[in-house]
């Protein structure tokens, strides 16, 4: 461990591997192609530089700093991304234990090397795959502990966001209609469901079938948008 | 054998004879003569002089010597030639005397026929079947058939005879129907084929090009009716034609083409036609003519289609504008009475002139129910008009009379596809009609009650019961409290309370008023009573449901017992200390609520005959400023005079929307119910399927909406009742 830097459990595993050869072990581990060398104690160290004095915990004025240090926005959806690794419970907050694994799993251990894995997180969300898990993973990030559902307000910010990555023609449409017309919280349903509608169903919605079992928030949508002239009556 | 020793044993043999004797060929000849001349005799009518038993030994001895087909050949060609005699004396006969002549003729031959045969019999049994040749009598028919029907001359003249007379017969005159008889008999026995190729066949065509256009003509000068009474006549003479001279399998043939002709091939013109035809029969309620119709049409393709057809659309139009003529929509009483009236008409035309039939009756409650419920008051209305009934449409009526007319609103009941809007109104009703003791029957109401139940279900009615239920416990209660307490209340108020359970009657929450004291007074005596009896019960005065009646004494002395609402009574009251209140007066005093103070007031002081108020100014709506006074000089012809408000009406759009909102909010929790029970036994099942099961479980009560379905799915979902399966959206499977 003091060698390799790894984690006792990589460690175990690899000694495991080789059958408790020490050597053999070694040969195991940097063969391992995703682990990274992650130093525990740095990432201690990087974890105390951001955590609040009085809790055991990275809050606002934390994460601020460390977007100032990467040089990125908060608003970044980078930082989404990054959250998505660490598998953050709630926007704007980061457990001990959330920090150290996330930035162990991304494969840093330090700003310099969180920085140059930036556009690689980037990345990420061109990969269709992992653009769902973060989207999904975004509803509950960004909704109030305790809360059901995801506020207006917020779920268009974040749809702002993510649809930015991946572009989709209606997203001004949907978030005035959210507006005009709905005015309540987003269910968990309805987010997930966007999504897959926005995969699926092209921006003519040529393809899009009534008994399509789809939220009845988005039926009512695509009447709103039938009404409004943006799209033409299929039927 | 001569005398003389004594006899000589010898083998008596007898032998063959060595040479074959062979018949004389002259003999055969000769012996054929006699057969052949025989055979003239017996075509001359001289059989007589024949004798049967030596032409028998001739015929015989011939086919013994083998002389069999000599004989056969010979008979043919003998009968051949004769035959050819007859045609050409049938040829010539004239005009009428052709048949006649063709019939005697034949007659003959079948005659000559017989005897013939008798005479060959031993040919016949023998020599025909082991030379594989026609026996006698069928070469006779044969013979006859190529010779003489077939003979061109005879041939068309025969066919064209027959068809002329069949149409002389049709245009109204008299035919000898036993000649015609005796030649089809003829054209059947030459075989089947005969009859129907050198007969029927035409026949047929004839025919169709007949009635075809006689049809034409007929359809242009005559109405529906009419119309098919002669379709009728004309198919019924076809019957009888061939009951007297046709054979037996040409009916089915000659009666599907006068059915084509006249019935199938005008089908649609028949019914629609203007002024006479479906439609009109059914208004005018023709039940002969609609009878003739059906069972002229039931005998083609598709007839009763078509008039079923025409008879829904029919009644669904008509349906439709009674539904949603605002006319008709003023007084629902008069309104179900006329829906009732359509359905106990065309019920009555099914009945009689449509024979019951099943399928008419299908597409009437079809058509009754896509009309009624394109009215969303339908059930508001029916209820009214139970009410009504209840409450004094079936004064006097027989117990007989009172089971006809529930039973046929229970027949609307049933066409309704919102049965839960239905039970929110009758409930409503029922409570004003229990509480004003307005009810013509108590057996009648529980003659309803039972009803719905039988129809709907316990659950339906439960709650109907426990109004009675609550009314009769009242009625022991009241004993119960005047025995016990009769000396505490003196000369008080006589009170009549009703005790009702909430859950089972539509009340709605009542800001309380404020009672007179004499009445206040004897209301809490009878609240501690009842709780000191029921401990735990909460109970609330609902002033705005009560009635009392009133003795007042009016200026002249004139005493008159009012009745009147709790609210009028407390207004009223108020009078007994001062002559004038103001509006605002009367609102502080009493507390009671604007809307409902106005409309009290309005019907103490602005109706004619019951102004037991003056107010002024005299105009007729309530305003704020207004001031009233007793009215010294109130008359009436009643010592009794009724002025309460309590009478169950049409709603007003406000309360209507109240109303639906409740019954749309009551659904919300039945739908979702429904979804859970489907998901709990099918684990997993998709988004249309759960939309169907939903609605076929819901439909005894209401017609779902599918996007409120869908509504309710979403929320089940949120609430973690059910999942969204993962890879097929369309899916849902139950979250235990």
């Amino acid at each position: 461990m003091a060698i390799t830097g790894a984690s006792e459990k990589v460690a175990l595993q690899s000694l495991k591997a080789s059958d408790w050869h020490l050597e053999g072990a070694f040969d195991v581990f940097y063969s391992q192609p995703q682990v990274a060398v992650t130093n525990f104690r740095r990432l201690e160290e990087l974890y105390n530089r951001y955590k609040e004095p009085d809790a055991e915990m990275i809050m606002v004025e934390g994460i601020s700093q460390l977007c100032e240090d990467l040089q990125v926005d908060p608003q970044d959806i980078v930082m989404l991304v990054i959250s998505w690794h660490m598998k953050a419970s709630t926007m704007c907050e980061f457990s001990h234990e959330e920090f150290i694994g996330g930035l162990q799993s991304i494969g840093v251990d330090s700003i310099e090397k969180l920085c140059e894995k930036l556009p690689a997180l980037r990345a990420e969300l061109k990969d269709d795959q992992k653009f769902r898990e973060i989207y999904n993973f975004a509803f509950t990030w960004a909704k109030e502990k305790g809360q059901k559902s995801l506020s207006l307000e917020t779920a268009i910010g974040m749809w702002q966001l993510l649809f930015a990555e991946r572009h989709w023609p209606l997203i001004d449409y949907w978030c005035q209609f959210l507006q005009v017309r709905h005015n309540k919280a987003i269910s968990r349903d309805t987010w997930s469901q966007l999504l897959e509608f926005v995969k699926t169903i092209d921006p003519q919605l040529t393809n899009y079938d009534e008994e399509g079992a789809w939220p009845y928030l988005i039926d009512e949508f695509v009447e709103y948008l039938i009404e409004n002239g943006v799209v033409q009556h299929s039927k | 054998m001569s005398g003389g020793g004594p006899p000589r044993k010898r083998n008596f043999k007898i032998e063959e004879f060595k040479n074959r004797v062979e018949l004389n060929p002259k003999y055969a000849e000769r012996t054929w003569k006699v057969l052949e001349h025989a055979i003239h005799e017996i075509y001359n009518h001289n059989a007589s002089g024949l004798s049967f038993e030596e032409l028998y030994r001739s015929a015989y001895n011939m086919v013994l010597h083998k002389y069999g087909e000599k004989l056969y050949g010979g008979l043919e060609s003998t009968m051949t030639r004769r035959l050819k005699e007859i045609s050409r004396s049938i040829e010539v006969a004239q005009g009428g005397l052709f048949l006649e002549e063709l019939n005697t003729k034949w007659m003959d031959h079948n005659k000559a026929l017989q005897m013939i045969r008798d005479i060959l019999m031993y040919m016949d049994r023998t020599y025909v079947p082991s030379s594989s040749r026609t026996p006698v009598h069928e070469l006779g028919l044969n013979l006859w058939r190529d010779h003489i029907i077939h003979s061109p001359m005879i041939h068309s003249r025969l066919l064209d005879t027959l068809l002329d007379l069949i149409h002389k017969e049709r245009m109204g005159e008299v035919i000898n129907r036993g000649l015609m008889r005796s030649i089809t008999k003829m054209l059947m026995d030459l075989g089947p084929a005969v009859y129907q190729d050198d007969f029927e066949k035409p026949f047929l065509e004839v025919s169709a090009s007949f009635y075809s256009g006689e049809s034409q003509e007929f359809i242009q000068c005559c109405d529906c009716g009419n119309y098919l009474k002669k379709s009728e006549r004309r198919l019924n003479e076809e019957m009888d034609r061939v009951s007297h001279y046709l054979d037996a399998g040409s009916e089915a043939k000659i009666t599907s083409v006068v059915e084509k002709e006249m019935i199938a091939n005008h089908m649609h013109r028949l019914v629609h036609m203007e002024n006479s035809g479906l439609v009109n029969m059914l208004i005018d309620d023709k039940y002969d003519d609609l009878a003739r119709m059906y069972n002229l049409f039931r005998r083609v393709t598709d007839g009763l289609l078509t008039i079923r057809n025409l008879m829904t659309s029919y009644l669904r139009e008509t349906g439709k504008q009674l539904v949603t003529d605002p006319e008709k929509l003023k007084d629902p009483v008069e309104f179900v009475q006329r829906l009732l009236n359509e359905k106990d008409k065309h019920d009555k035309i099914i009945n009689v002139a449509f024979g019951n039939d099943k399928t008419f009756q299908n597409a009437l409650n079809s058509s009754f129910e896509y009309f009624i419920n394109l009215n969303n008051r339908s059930p508001e209305f029916i209820s009214l008009y139970v009410d009504d009934k209840l409450r004094k449409g079936l004064k006097g009526a027989t117990e007989e009379d009172v089971e006809v007319i529930l039973d046929k609103v229970m027949m609307l009941f049933r066409y309704l596809q919102e049965k839960d809007v239905f039970e929110k109104y009758y409930k409503q009703h029922l409570a004003k009609r229990l509480l004003s003791g307005k009810t013509v029957s108590d057996d009648a109401e529980r003659s309803m009650i039972v009803k719905l139940k039988t129809e709907c279900g316990y659950q339906f009615t439960s709650k109907l019961e426990g109004m009675f239920t609550d009314m009769k416990t009242s009625q022991d209660t009241m004993q119960d409290f005047y025995a016990k307490k009769s000396e505490e209340l003196g000369d008080g108020p006589t009170l009549d309370v009703h005790i009702l359970t909430t859950g089972s009657w539509p009340t709605q929450p009542c800001p309380p008023c404020n009672l007179p004291p004499e009445i206040l007074t004897i209301c809490d005596k009878f609240r501690s009573y009842y709780l000191g009896t029921h401990s735990g019960r909460r109970l609330t005065w609902q002033t705005n449901m009560g009635t009392a009646d009133i003795k007042a004494t009016f200026g002249k002395g004139q005493k008159h017992e009012l009745n009147v609402s709790t609210y009028q009574m407390c207004v009223l009251m108020l009078f007994n200390s001062t002559d004038g209140l103001t509006y605002k007066d009367i609102e502080q005093y009493t507390k009671i609520p604007a809307s409902d103070l106005k409309r009290c007031l309005q019907s103490l002081a602005c109706v004619k005959g019951k102004n037991v108020l003056r107010k002024e100014p005299m105009s007729k709506d309530i305003s704020e400023d207004d001031t009233f006074y007793f009215n010294d000089k109130f008359t009436s012809k009643l010592v009794k005079v009724k002025i309460g408000t309590v009478v169950a009406q049409k709603e007003s759009e406000p309360e209507k929307q109240e109303t639906r909102q409740r019954v749309e909010e009551d659904r919300k929790p039945q739908i979702e119910a429904a979804i859970v029970r489907i998901m709990k036994s099918r684990r997993v099942l998709d988004h249309n399927s759960i939309v169907a099961e939903v609605t076929k479980q819901l439909q005894a009560r209401f017609l779902p909406n599918p996007v409120v379905i869908k509504k309710r799915i979403e929320s089940l979902i949120e609430r973690e009742f059910l999942e969204r399966d993962k890879t097929d959206r369309k899916l849902y499977t139950y979250l235990a």
